[in-house]
């Protein structure tokens, strides 16, 4: 693993951990609230993201009829992966702040550490495989 | 709330692959020519370049000044509107809502940003990075003036919404109907005030009207990187892609984008669909590729977090995933079972008391359209300005449901590439045969249709799509035929009336987005007044109002009573209009010690009740004036926004 692959993947549990330190700052301060919004909005998505980046992009995703840009798909995957780190942290902090509140059990301390929590564990662990192909089809994008 | 936008077409075109498929060995989009990329050097050679027309662009300047001249009407559009943001008085609002208050300065600004977007993204040599800048510098000057201009936010849906964050950071937990009543409904679908009470403590701010203006803004920027892919999907060409954003954001003036649980939930609906039209397409199965498993665990987390959050949403989601069902490109049966089996089964657990309660109305409304389109008593737009602006609301809707008529009409090509989006468009409208969802259906409809609806109104603005095949032999003709009439169409009506039909949809944005601004504005005097209230109510108290358009009309829904008497029979109001002040004291009577009962009329109700239709402000001064002459009312507090009384409890007790 290369050192900038190691910053990579430790950036989301860093940022779930340096929030979690930003709670020690006032009520309201703009730090502290960049810290958190920014873990909240991207850092769980971002660990899940790169824990299935390979199988996600397995196989090509339906494109454009013409193929005039050969960038074109790789932006489009760009793209994709920036919307669901976004969405899939905004659904994992959903699911987490609902399941600690129907079981009595909330408070956005707890919800911030068991994101975090999961954030680190998605940080240390391996890339999800994409499962096996019956075939390789000639010249296929991987 | 909003007056009905009348306008619909519904575009039902054939696909006619067989015509398609003579014209073009590629136009069908799973061909196998689609796999094999183009080299580079077919890719980069402008030859190569344009799939649609772009013989009416203006010819190529090269250099540093035409990548930068974007930057130029960008800058002065965003100037105009800094300046008409320091000269903008919204203290004194009238039927025209923001519309009238806004100085000229942001309508120039308005202007020079749709005239600058139009001509950057119709340049398609032009970097993708300048048409993004354009949408965001729309999305700020949409979605962000009424924050920038407004001391407090606005709508009270919201501020209805944060009281729910409230009562769920005070419980800690979830309630029943025995203990909140109608308002447990949020804590049947508590996905997005969970969500925000934690955001709420985690920031340590009081209260998340300290965010919450800023979250149209927000949401809407949410829907930026979903609506990109989707688009994305279907075409290469910039032109359609940026353009069909830019629609999208100006007839979405439905006003779903506010701090509310529908606003996250629809992100992550489009977010679904995008994922659904890029990764369980047949093409790539079809060549021996099975979709890999881990992309329905990442659509489960998504609709997870839909269902749990908002009721009509993954309806609307199912809808549209069976709608893509009748394409055989998508003949893919996991999204809809997925988000079947999990609404199903928070429907039949957590939500089931609620579903219980209402499911005998929900089963009679199901086929009644006539009666779930219509917007009910309290909704009738009243006074010129309050017309005016629901008929620019409906102009605007009818407009892009036109303009994507007529590209769908026009468009064969491209209607055949997009037939799955096509599909996604009309899915929502068989919804107003199942229900009026509190007579909101039609905007509902309209909302969940955009998507589609914009794509193909921005391919009405734009040069006809050719097939591979006609492409390629269009270039084989070469473009030497391209400068003589080229010229004389390149300022002509394919220039103009796309230009027209943007700037007209952009301005017509905000009389229908901001135009009843004057019923959902609350002054910092109204919302001091309401604190006021709340501070010295007992638990027990009952607070009575017009109606419950005022800040925190929710506040402490869980310890305090609420009567809103413009609800109530029209023989009542009538009673209260002849008689206010004893009929009040009498409605007001049972309120146990040591409870209050408080009668609060401000004028965000006066607001209300005169532009739908309601009672008219001098019916209202009349009530105010009774009851401040009455002996049984004290009055607590008054400003410039209202009047707050109490009823004296001796004359509870006597009566």
């Amino acid at each position: 693993m290369t050192p900038q692959e190691l910053v990579v993947r430790m950036l989301p549990p860093f940022g779930g951990w340096l929030a979690l330190a930003a709670l020690a700052l006032p009520g309201g301060s703009p730090l502290r609230g960049a810290a958190v919004v920014l873990f909240l909005a991207a850092g769980p998505g971002a660990a899940v993201v790169r824990v299935c980046a390979p199988a996600l992009g397995a196989r090509p995703a339906e494109g454009p009829v013409e193929r005039r840009d050969p960038d074109f798909a790789r932006h489009s995957d760009l793209l994709e992966r920036l919307m669901l780190t976004l969405f899939l942290s905004i659904g994992a902090l959903m699911l987490v702040a609902t399941v600690l509140i129907a079981t009595h059990a909330f408070s956005a301390q707890r919800v911030l550490l068991t994101l975090t929590l999961l954030t680190t564990l998605a940080a240390f662990c391996p890339p999800l495989r994409a499962s096996p192909r019956p075939r390789t089809p000639k010249g296929s994008a991987q | 709330m909003r007056p009905p936008t009348t306008p619909r077409e519904r575009s039902t075109p054939e696909p006619t692959p067989a015509r398609d498929g003579a014209n073009t060995s590629g136009s069908g989009p799973e061909t196998a020519s689609q796999s094999s990329s183009p080299s580079s050097s077919e890719s980069s050679s402008p030859a190569h370049e344009p799939v649609t027309d772009l013989s009416d662009l203006p010819p190529a300047w090269s250099g540093r000044g035409a990548q930068a001249w974007p930057g130029v009407p960008l800058l002065v559009a965003l100037a105009l509107w800094v300046y008409a943001m320091r000269h903008t008085d919204v203290s004194r609002l009238d039927d025209y809502g923001l519309v009238s208050a806004l100085h000229p300065a942001f309508w120039a600004g308005l202007a020079v940003l749709t005239t600058g977007f139009w001509f950057t993204v119709r340049d398609a040599r032009r970097p993708a990075a300048w048409s993004a800048v354009y949408v965001l510098g729309l999305l700020v000057m949409e979605r962000a003036t009424q924050a920038v201009l407004y001391p407090t936010p606005l709508y009270a849906w919201a501020w209805k919404h944060e009281a729910v964050i409230d009562h769920l950071l005070t419980a800690g937990g979830l309630q029943t109907a025995d203990q909140v009543g109608d308002m447990a409904v949020y804590d049947q679908w508590p996905g997005f005030f969970a969500a925000q009470a934690a955001l709420q403590r985690l920031l340590g701010v009081d209260s998340a009207a300290m965010f919450m203006a800023w979250w149209p803004l927000a949401s809407s920027l949410m829907l930026l990187l979903p609506l990109l892919l989707i688009y994305r999907t279907f075409t290469e060409d910039r032109r359609l892609i940026w353009t069909a954003v830019w629609l999208f954001y100006v007839a979405n003036w439905v006003g779903q984008d506010y701090f509310s649980p529908q606003s996250v939930a629809y992100a992550l609906h489009v977010g679904v669909l995008a994922v659904v039209l890029r990764r369980f397409g047949r093409s790539a199965v079809r060549r021996g590729r099975p979709r890999q498993a881990v992309w329905t665990v990442v659509i489960t987390v998504m609709i997870t977090a839909i269902v749990i959050s908002h009721q009509l949403t993954p309806g609307m989601l199912v809808v549209c995933l069976l709608a893509l069902c009748l394409s055989r490109r998508y003949r893919d049966w996991v999204p809809v079972v997925t988000t079947v089996v999990i609404f199903l089964a928070w429907c039949l657990t957590a939500a089931l008391p609620f579903l219980s309660a209402a499911m005998p109305d929900m089963i009679r409304s199901i086929g009644d359209v006539g009666a779930n389109v219509e917007t009910g008593y309290g909704a009738t737009p009243t006074g010129t300005g309050a017309i005016a602006t629901s008929w620019a609301a409906r102009l605007l809707s009818g407009s892009v449901l036109l303009l994507a008529a007529v590209g769908v009409l026009r468009q064969r090509v491209l209607r055949h590439r997009a037939w799955p989006l096509l599909l996604v468009a009309a899915a929502p409208l068989p919804m107003f045969a199942a229900s009026s969802y509190g007579s909101e259906m039609i905007f509902r409809v309209l909302l969940f249709m955009l998507p589609g609806a914009a794509f193909f109104a921005a391919a009405a603005l734009l040069p006809k799509v050719r097939t591979l095949a006609a492409d390629a032999a269009a270039q084989e003709a070469g473009n030497r035929r391209a400068t003589g009439p080229a010229k004389a169409r390149r300022w002509g009506i394919g220039t103009w009336v796309p230009l027209a039909a943007l700037l007209g949809g952009t301005l017509a944005f905000v009389p229908a987005y901001s135009g009843k601004d004057r019923i959902n504005y609350f002054p910092p005097q109204e919302v001091a007044l309401v604190r006021q209230l709340f501070d010295q109510a007992p638990d027990g108290s009952l607070v009575v109002a017009a109606n419950r358009n005022y800040p925190d009309a929710y506040a402490s829904y869980w310890s305090v009573d609420h009567y809103w008497f413009l609800d109530d029979a029209r023989s009542h109001v009538d009673r209260i209009v002849r008689s206010p002040a004893a009929t009040l004291a009498r409605d007001m009577a049972g309120v146990e010690r040591p409870g209050r009962a408080y009668f609060l009329l401000t004028q965000g109700q006066l607001a209300n009740s005169e532009m739908n239709g309601q009672l008219d402000k001098a019916q209202l001064n009349r009530i105010q004036r009774s009851v401040a002459a009455s002996p049984r009312f004290r009055l607590v507090a008054e400003n410039s926004a209202g009047w707050l009384y109490v009823l004296k409890q001796s004359e509870g007790a006597e009566r």
